[in-house]
């Protein structure tokens, strides 16, 4: 099995791809079934607990908007046909949610920064900075309300915060420094930059992101053809269809789920 | 291994004469730039309140896409943000002020979830002191790259996201706009006030991204036919119902933070930023 | 050899400095020297490192004279982005200076901003890898890595960009003493074998003084440079052997154990050293008592069934390997950590953080938020009802002096000493000390060890966690080793030290078990 990673573009084709599916259909069946399609590829390409960690949150968010997006209902007059629409918006949403949840999960956010285009590069390695730097900020919260608690300082309430916010924003403000002499002398800015081991496109990556085209392909001529419905009738509400072309695309979605694994 | 890396220097001359044209080593935003920004950050402004300004145009748009207009809007801003970053990021940020993104946006990271009560979350005194301390440039920075990477890590992603990102953007460069007077009393002072208002102005522009779409003719809802005047009353309506006491937790909250830590996070800040001889901007 | 680095005539004021950091520097250091810059801290050591790729002045501002060149290159004419490919700059906390997440990709990232092709950078990662020892690493996220190879990888980051000279700052301070045996090994080799030019800052002269051919000398910003012993043996602050050498009037003074046996083959022998009173194993009241502790530290299991005492007027050592626990038990001992079995307890009762038990933690910046050290100290007081002044807490740790001043401008050693003071001030009957000597100039070192004798005296007890066995030797009454979650060796200082051959302090190699600090051996032979 080719161990290499996955070049980040077949991901991004992947999401772009089933992100645009879900764009374009409001049919609850299409939807649910691309959240399925989203889990498996998630759980055939989690490395690790802290992706796993931020793909629940990413469900969970999902069900929220769904949620929220439903409750907008109550801003009109509440009918069967109202509130159908706005949970079927909500679903989408959610949809897109959870396609990105899986994206996050399985892309390593510098490997896209150093894809990203040259003038984006620097806000691009700040943001990827930022969540690596983040569980370490976390972390340190939590030492330095132990080293008060040690010497007496209990933070509660408003007052005792400076004890607790000082010493981490200091640490933050010394790493930056250090993080920044670094890079400094390490030539950041020195001009144009080349990429170490341009990411080869593997077998694993066509195979995930050919399959994504053709499903994006699909749904679009559906879209344009008219030939499938895509957007269910609310009023009055009438059982979404299925079209199994339509489901056949879905399913090639699902390819990243078998393909391109890392080893565990 | 040899010590001597000649191809190393070849491409080194190159890099040297391209690159010394684009010197820039700090956020320093010269006058001609700050225009570019301004205009940017107007069309920006108008991505967000276009329901009030163009009810023509717009009521065709909702009603033939009226699900897919959130998202034809955040594409908008999502473009605008692209363009915006490449402004000011042209001449290179320098590792200063990257690293300095990095371990302040860590902080939003860190700040996203926890602080969370109904409208209020602590990441929004990052910004406010962040942008008092290192100028707007740093703090509308910040505030893009923070909702951005807390948006990750959070799943808290959506075709808001550009939005927030901006809205953020725009407390933190408002946080670096506003006069340090002469004693701490003062620059707290206006910073509390800041941090008050940015907590409902936030909320009352982020309601904005949605509100248009749910045309469904009560008095608070969006009138494609209604004129400007009759939309921003309908909308304050809707913000109150809808907004008003979620934002209150988050202007109190700002208020609450700003003067329990305000003062000696600026003073960490400002010490760093000249110990790092950082030119703001 | 020609020379790869030189200064000439360079003095440099930092942008809020009232006086020179570095003054009328000339230097130069000949290719393939391993050249290290000793002196007290504040000395201008860090200063001249980062003169050396530009940093200085062109990262920190400030006023600059003189020349400095590199490699032939001006420094002032460069950026330091642009003496990225021949002088390397390694900080003191390499955890803080990664970019990147995996260790090649780190290794990697200097060539790309020096836009070296693809081809060549595979081959200098690959070729970097293997001059560190690093090949099985490749793959790692940088932050699951130990301290030892973190350091390397920042070693290796800093190397693969091919340049002529390594400036490293104290890059064995925050390790292990394995770990520094790695780093100094890797550094030996650099120099050895492929000659390159390596040039260090470094407190913990027992460990650097045997290897480097050239030392520099730092005295309020004035530098001299010369042979090891002649600077080091100047400085009055060396390793013990050097420090017993002085004592006794060696000529040459040695700086490594085998240097100084050689020197003691021809004198005299001390005759075995008296039993030192508050050293004994006299047991007086009990201070803490834990019992068949079982403990974890993110999911292991890190102590298990440990039985420990610390009675009154004991300064006790523990010691141990990192990762042995060390930190977990004090924790422990604090009451900031629950144990999963077993029973600690602090005058009979279970402890409570602050009051029974005062801990300062390994990171001693972790406690300071004040604007000024009296009022850090002060927090501290007021936090447990004390209505009394900073005063003498202060005058205990040698630092009334600096009573105005902001924590955050003063030395990694006097910050430690300020948050030592402020921890102090919770008046626990048990004071414990976390791996205190990191990064510890030797003038605040005594200055500690004085302290916490002092207050183990006043009927109270002290417990100090460190792998620093020269601190050990200076300052326990009792040492305590651990491994494996349960203590291994428990006794006298003398003892336990002379017993061991990994903790053995300097003195001991040399003169055999018993012996722990060279005021005693002065003292013996004289």
């Amino acid at each position: 099995m080719d161990r290499r990673p996955v070049h980040p573009m077949a991901w991004i084709v992947w999401a772009t791809s089933a992100g645009f599916v879900a764009f374009v259909t409001t049919d609850p069946v299409y939807l649910l079934l691309l959240w399925a399609v989203s889990w498996f590829v998630y759980a055939g390409h989690r490395v690790d607990a802290e992706h796993a960690r931020s793909f629940r949150l990413f469900l969970t968010g999902a069900m929220v908007a769904v949620a929220l997006r439903t409750a907008l209902v109550f801003f009109g007059t509440v009918s069967a046909a109202n509130t159908t629409f706005s949970f079927l918006e909500g679903l989408r949403l959610g949809t897109i949610l959870v396609i990105f949840g899986t994206f996050n999960a399985v892309t390593d956010p510098f490997g896209l920064v150093r894809m990203a285009p040259r003038h984006f590069h620097e806000p691009a390695l700040a943001a990827a900075l930022a969540l690596s730097i983040a569980p370490r900020t976390v972390a340190g919260v939590g030492r330095v309300r132990d080293a008060q608690r040690m010497r007496g300082i209990r933070i509660h309430g408003a007052r005792a915060l400076p004890a607790l916010a000082v010493p981490v924003l200091e640490r933050g403000m010394e790493e930056a420094h250090t993080l920044a002499e670094s890079m400094d002398a390490r030539g950041h800015g020195a001009g144009r930059r080349s990429r170490y081991r341009p990411q080869p496109w593997t077998g694993a990556a066509i195979l995930i992101a050919v399959p994504a085209i053709a499903a994006a392909a699909t749904f679009l001529a559906a879209s344009v053809g008219g030939w499938a419905v895509l957007h269910p009738q609310t009023s009055p509400i009438v059982w979404p269809e299925a079209d199994p072309l339509l489901l056949a695309g879905i399913g090639l979605l699902a390819v990243p789920g078998v393909v391109g694994r890392p080893e565990r | 291994m040899t010590t001597r890396s000649a191809l190393g220097l070849q491409t080194q001359a190159a890099n040297v004469r391209e690159a010394e044209a684009r010197e820039r080593r700090t956020v320093l935003v010269p006058g001609m730039r700050i225009a570019l920004l301004v205009l940017a950050n107007v069309i920006g402004l108008l991505a967000f309140v276009w329901p009030f300004l163009v009810p023509s145009i717009a009521r065709r748009v909702a009603e033939n896409h009226q699900g897919d207009g959130p998202w034809i809007v955040a594409a908008l801003g999502a473009i605008l943000l692209a363009l915006l970053f490449l402004e000011l990021g042209r001449g290179g940020l320098g590792p200063k002020t990257v690293a300095l993104l990095g371990v302040l946006g860590a902080a939003m990271v860190a700040l996203r979830l926890p602080g969370f009560v109904a409208g209020f979350s602590a990441l929004f005194i990052v910004v406010l002191v962040a942008g008092n301390s290192l100028g707007p440039g740093f703090g509308f920075l910040l505030g893009c790259i923070g909702m951005f990477a807390s948006g990750i890590f959070v799943g808290g992603l959506g075709p808001w996201l550009p939005f927030e990102m901006v809205a953020v953007g725009w407390v933190g460069a408002g946080a670096g706009l506003l006069p340090h007077g002469g004693s701490w009393r003062t620059r707290i002072a206006w910073l509390a006030a800041f941090g008050f208002a940015s907590g409902y102005l936030y909320g009352l522009v982020m309601e904005l991204w949605f509100w248009p779409f749910l045309t469904d003719g009560s008095a608070l809802a969006w009138n494609p036919g209604g004129g400007a005047w009759m939309n921003v009353r309908h909308y304050l309506a809707f913000y109150v119902v809808d907004g008003l006491t979620w934002d209150t937790f988050r202007a109190v909250g700002n208020v609450v933070l700003v003067i329990a830590i305000g003062r000696p996070v600026l003073a960490a800040l400002d010490r760093a930023a000249r110990r790092m001889q950082l030119r703001v901007g | 050899m020609s020379d790869v680095l030189r200064f000439d005539a360079v003095t440099y004021v930092y942008p809020e400095g009232a006086r020179p950091a570095i003054e009328d520097v000339d230097l130069a250091i000949a290719e393939g020297s391993f050249a290290l810059a000793v002196g007290p801290t504040g000395s201008g050591k860090s200063t001249l490192l980062r003169a050396s790729n530009g940093l200085v002045p062109q990262f920190t501002g400030g006023t600059f004279t003189g020349r400095v060149s590199v490699d032939g290159r001006d420094t002032l004419a460069h950026a330091p982005r642009r003496l990225a490919d021949v002088v390397a700059f390694v900080p003191q906390d390499p955890g803080a200076s990664f970019v990147l997440d995996r260790v090649e990709d780190e290794l990697a990232y200097g060539m790309e901003n020096l836009g070296v092709d693809p081809v060549h950078m595979r081959r200098r990662v690959e070729e970097t890898l293997d001059l560190l020892d690093l090949p099985g690493l490749r793959d790692r996220s940088v932050r699951t890595l130990s301290g030892g190879e973190r350091q390397r990888v920042a070693i290796a980051a800093a190397l693969a960009a091919g340049p002529r000279i390594l400036v490293l700052d104290e890059p064995t301070s925050q390790l292990d003493p394995q770990g520094a045996e790695d780093v100094m090994a890797a550094l030996q080799r650099l120099v050895h074998d492929h000659g390159m030019t390596v040039l260090l800052a470094e407190h913990r002269l027992e460990r650097v003084a045997g290897w480097v051919d050239v030392a520099i000398g730092f005295d309020h910003g004035r530098v001299r440079s010369g042979t090891p012993a002649d600077v080091i043996g100047h400085l009055g602050s060396g390793p013990p052997v050097t420090r017993l050498g002085q004592m006794l009037g060696w000529d040459p003074l040695p700086l490594t154990v085998r240097a100084a046996r050689a020197a003691a083959a021809g004198g005299p022998r001390p005759a075995l050293p008296p039993r030192d009173p508050a050293r004994n194993g006299h047991r007086h009241g009990v201070v803490a008592e834990v019992r068949g502790l079982r403990a974890s530290y993110a999911e292991t299991t890190v102590l298990r069934g440990l039985d420990l005492d610390v009675h009154e007027g004991e300064v006790l050592a523990v010691m141990g390997r990192n990762g042995a626990g060390k930190s977990t038990l004090l924790r422990v001992l604090a009451g900031i950590h629950e144990p999963s079995a077993g029973q600690v307890q602090i005058l009979g009762a279970k402890p409570r953080p602050g009051v029974d038990v005062g801990l300062c933690p390994q990171e001693a910046d972790e406690l300071l938020f004040s604007d000024s050290v009296e009022h850090e100290v002060r927090a501290t007081l007021v936090a447990r009802g004390e209505a009394g002044g900073a005063g003498p807490w202060l005058a205990a740790l040698g630092i009334a002096g600096l009573a105005a001043r902001h924590p955050r401008d003063l030395s990694a050693g006097q910050r430690l000493l300020v948050a030592t003071a402020a921890v102090a001030a919770t008046d626990a009957p048990l004071l414990a000390l976390d791996e205190p000597t990191r990064g510890l100039d030797p003038a605040s070192k005594e200055r500690l060890i004085g302290f916490v004798r002092a207050h183990a005296l006043g009927g109270r007890a002290a417990v100090v966690a460190t792998h620093d066995v020269e601190l050990a030797a200076a300052v326990a009454t009792r040492v305590v080793i651990l491994a494996g979650g349960e203590v291994i060796a428990d006794g006298d200082p003398g003892a336990v030290l002379g017993d061991s051959r990994v903790f053995a302090p300097q003195m001991t190699r040399v003169f055999g078990p018993g012996w722990l600090t060279p005021d005693q051996v002065v003292e013996a032979l004289t």
